[in-house]
């Protein structure tokens, strides 16, 4: 097997006459997380249930594990992860008993369910009834289900929409843990921050299309057109200076004399690259 | 969320044989499901209604002995007939049900779990249930049964609860929620318990009765206590074609929906 876990060309996907994706095409490799990048109904969780098997593409084509799409079945789901905002959990069944049944189902050592409740905190509730956690709690339990046979690829839709930032903190360290494991990351989000963090590639998705595909440093120096400097001076005061000849030599100036407490490049973030080329906000 | 994006959803997961790991676990599941309160009201309902029935019965037959056995054989029917309808169908609707509602179904397809897989581990806990409360009711009703009679009662129960548990998940697969599943279940449960329970009143319910599974099981009972013949060739047919239509039924249905029909 390569190493390009998943590929996608040309990929549309239309329901009735609506076309939803347009001519898709990325690829995600061992070890690396791509972010599909957009706001809600941009075609986000469409990609993943073609990509999944889930759905069937209206033209084009994607491999998963050197498999096409067409010929998913559970020999691929044993390889994959998924979570998405759908990924229910047995609520009455205690936080453990979840797990046990899926590690049954995908015949994996009951010792490993322990190390993930560890690894997540959760293993103190693991006797609590899963439909009492707290809605972080669950979605770490949803995460760690789909990580429990050490899947080749992880889907996320949205993992931490909604959650609070300590554990939107927990999950993001962990999915770093897991891409440096050698897991491929197929992650969706629309919190831009996440994706600039996470992600070794974006592709911004708007209306269905990818607009800009690369990565997050890339997009962001590529759309820096107006090279600017924000400043903080030693007497309080805030500057900020531009590319000209004459704010080159009064920054030079600011530096020899020791007066510049602190200095950074102002590079668009992902979300002013989003508006930029489509216009409109990612939330 | 339309139609085409979910109907796809569980039936990639094509029947490619049973791995008996993941059988083994969801069987256990629905096993334990079985036992939870929204589901052993219904065994339970039986179990209760053949005690009552065995109660009012022997205070009307007041000591006859012969109007006493027929009596408990319609008592042993009637709850037969309850159980059957109840437990299979309803049971398992409302946890297919609930498995779409929770979206469990769908995590379970994306963990490589395959129809047949699920589809066997969801009813074999209910054929089981069945066939052992029918085993329950004979001894509560006292009917005596030879070792034949036991195996030939059992064996009917088996072939009923097949029915009743493919037509439980044909209704799981078109109900939406736990609620439309109840909604949907009501008509063919009364028409599956009923019918049987007031054959006696009139030659032209008799006459459906007998084309029903569930009234075949209701004459098992009443001829196993007579001493006749306990089942015709045409009670059998009458079994053997209503799994039949119900297997194709099923088939069909998934066949286009997988279980998510919604």
């Amino acid at each position: 097997m390569t190493n390009e876990f998943i590929r996608l060309e040309h990929i549309s996907k239309s329901f009735g006459k609506t076309e939803v994706l347009k001519d898709l095409s990325a690829v995600l490799h061992r070890g690396e997380i791509l972010g599909f990048l957009g706001p809600s109904g941009a075609g986000k969780t469409t990609t993943i249930k073609i990509l999944t098997g889930q759905l069937k593409p209206s033209a084009g084509d994607a491999y998963i594990l050197d498999t096409h799409i067409k010929n998913i079945d559970t020999a691929i789901y044993e390889q994959i992860g998924i979570v998405t905002d759908h990924s229910g959990i047995y609520e009455r069944l205690s936080v453990y008993d979840n797990l046990k049944y899926f590690a049954q189902i995908l015949g994996v050592n009951t010792a490993r369910i322990d190390e993930l409740l560890n690894r997540v905190g959760l293993y103190e509730h693991r006797k609590k009834p899963a439909g009492k956690l707290s809605k972080g709690q669950t979605q770490r339990l949803v995460l760690i289900r789909a990580v429990l046979h050490e899947p080749k690829v992880l889907f996320l839709d949205e993992p931490t929409s909604g959650l609070d930032p300590s554990t939107a903190l927990e999950i993001h360290k962990m999915l770093t843990e897991l891409k440096e494991e050698g897991m491929a990351v197929f992650l969706t989000t629309h919190n831009m921050e996440e994706a600039a963090k996470l992600c070794n590639h974006v592709a911004l998705l708007n209306n269905g299309q990818i607009v800009e595909y690369g990565t997050p440093e890339e997009l962001c120096l590529r759309y820096n057109q107006d090279k600017s400097y924000r400043l903080l001076l030693t007497d309080g005061s805030k500057l900020t200076l531009g590319q000209t000849p004459a704010e080159i030599e009064q920054l030079a100036a600011l530096l020899r004399e020791d007066k510049v407490n602190s200095l950074h490049s102002c590079e668009p973030t992902l979300e002013s690259v989003f508006l930029t080329v489509t216009g409109r906000s990612l939330q | 969320m339309s139609k085409t994006q979910t109907t796809t959803s569980t039936k990639k997961t094509h029947a490619s044989g049973i791995h008996w790991n993941k059988l083994a676990a969801i069987m256990k599941l629905k096993t334990r499901a079985l036992f939870s309160k929204n589901f052993i009201i219904m065994p339970i309902f039986a179990v209760g209604l053949t005690f009552v029935l065995k109660f009012l019965y022997g205070f009307i037959a007041n000591g006859n002995e012969e109007i006493l056995t027929f009596m408990y054989s319609m008592a042993l029917g009637l709850g037969a007939t309850m159980n059957v309808s109840m437990t299979g169908m309803v049971c398992t609707s409302m946890a297919l049900a609930e498995e779409k509602e929770k979206h469990t179904l769908r995590a379970l397809m994306t963990s490589s779990v395959n129809g047949l897989e699920f589809f066997l581990g969801s009813i074999i806990p209910v054929l089981v249930m069945i066939v052992a409360v029918n085993a329950i009711l004979v001894l509560i009703t006292a009917v005596s049964m030879s070792p034949a009679g036991w195996a030939l009662w059992l064996g009917i129960s088996l072939l009923c609860s097949v029915a009743s548990a493919v037509l439980g998940m044909i209704l799981g697969i078109c109900a939406k929620n736990q609620v439309n599943s109840s909604t949907l279940s009501t008509i063919p449960l009364l028409v599956l318990a009923m019918i049987p329970s007031f054959s006696s009143f009139h030659p032209a319910i008799k006459k459906i009765s007998d084309l029903l599974f569930t009234g075949i099981l209701m004459n098992t009972s009443a001829s196993l206590v007579e001493g006749t013949p306990a089942i015709d060739a045409l009670g059998l047919c009458v079994i053997a074609v209503e799994i039949a239509l119900a297997v194709i039924a099923f088939l069909l249905i998934y066949r286009r929906n997988g279980y998510d029909a919604d």
